[in-house]
């Protein structure tokens, strides 16, 4: 399945969508340096993938960075405060947009759920295909996608 | 000239929305497309629809269909901003009535461009 979407491809589709929806310039997002992080306090946004192919897209990262990503999506001042609201808004965009992304380079066309935000992810069955440790502005984020196909005998 | 845009997300709204006032657009909103409909209902005159995708209530396809079957509405330019980016996807916006298709994530300057080429940017700078 990781075959029809290489690590290079999910990493590209997070760079964009960092670079144009909140930070407005590459680079302030990158592949984490050392072992992966532990992930305090953390906050889960993720999209699911129905169709043929069916699976997952999900960030995770702290509560704090959270905050900080709906702040720079908002264009709002590094001390204003995010209400639950808007973080749960904000950071499900993000999943939405990557996890858009994402199904666009799945060869079957399928649907995309509304994003959900919580603080952890409720299990799923769905093989992992791509676990990416990422930094954003030195804080940790990870982006995780599982995928598999519904109909076995399709196998990619 | 007058913006509708409509998407579930609030932020998502800020920021089309902010793009859009940057051009020089006044801009309303809606939550999804039956929020929509019933703000063009209530006599609100809009130059610009610019639509997201997947919304609960009513989706922006059906949303773009219901537009494009009332003759009271054809004046209104539709601009779907989505996520879905598959070319199966892209067509089925444009046969519905779309007029053009913005993929998110966008930049500032890739929803200009697509405003220009509708004429509606240009439009308004000579008008």
């Amino acid at each position: 399945m990781s075959t029809i979407m290489d690590y290079g491809s999910v990493y590209e589709i997070a760079q964009a969508v960092f670079a144009a929806m909140i930070d407005g310039d590459e680079g302030l997002l990158l592949p984490w340096d050392g072992d992966p992080p532990v992930i305090d306090d953390p906050v889960v946004s993720w999209v699911e993938v129905e169709g043929p192919i069916v699976g997952r897209a999900a960030l995770t990262t702290s509560r704090d960075t959270a905050h900080a990503l709906a702040r720079a999506l908002m264009g709002m001042g590094a001390d204003e405060p995010v209400s639950d609201d808007d973080l749960v808004d904000a950071f499900g965009e993000i999943a939405n947009v990557v996890g858009g992304n994402v199904k666009a380079l799945l060869p079957d066309q399928g649907t995309l759920s509304m994003p959900q935000v919580a603080t952890e992810l409720p299990p799923t069955d769905y093989p992992m295909v791509h676990e990416l440790h990422l930094a954003w502005r030195g804080d940790p984020l990870d982006v995780v996608i599982w995928l598999n196909r519904v109909n076995p005998e399709g196998e990619i | 000239m007058r913006a509708l845009v409509i998407d579930d997300s609030r932020v998502m709204r800020k920021i089309v929305g902010g793009n859009l006032r940057e051009l020089g657009f006044e801009t309303v909103e809606a939550g999804d497309g039956q929020e929509a409909l019933d703000v063009l209902d209530s006599g609100v005159e809009v130059d610009l629809a610019c639509i997201d995708w997947n919304m609960p209530v009513m989706d922006g396809l059906t949303f773009v269909t219901k537009v494009r079957a009332n003759p009271e509405l054809r004046g209104i330019t539709l601009m779907m901003v989505t996520t879905e980016s598959e070319q199966g996807q892209i067509v089925r916006a444009l046969a519905a009535g779309a007029h053009e298709y913005l993929i998110k994530p966008f930049t500032p300057q890739a929803m200009r461009e697509k405003l220009e080429l509708l004429g509606l940017v240009s439009m308004r700078e000579y008008a």
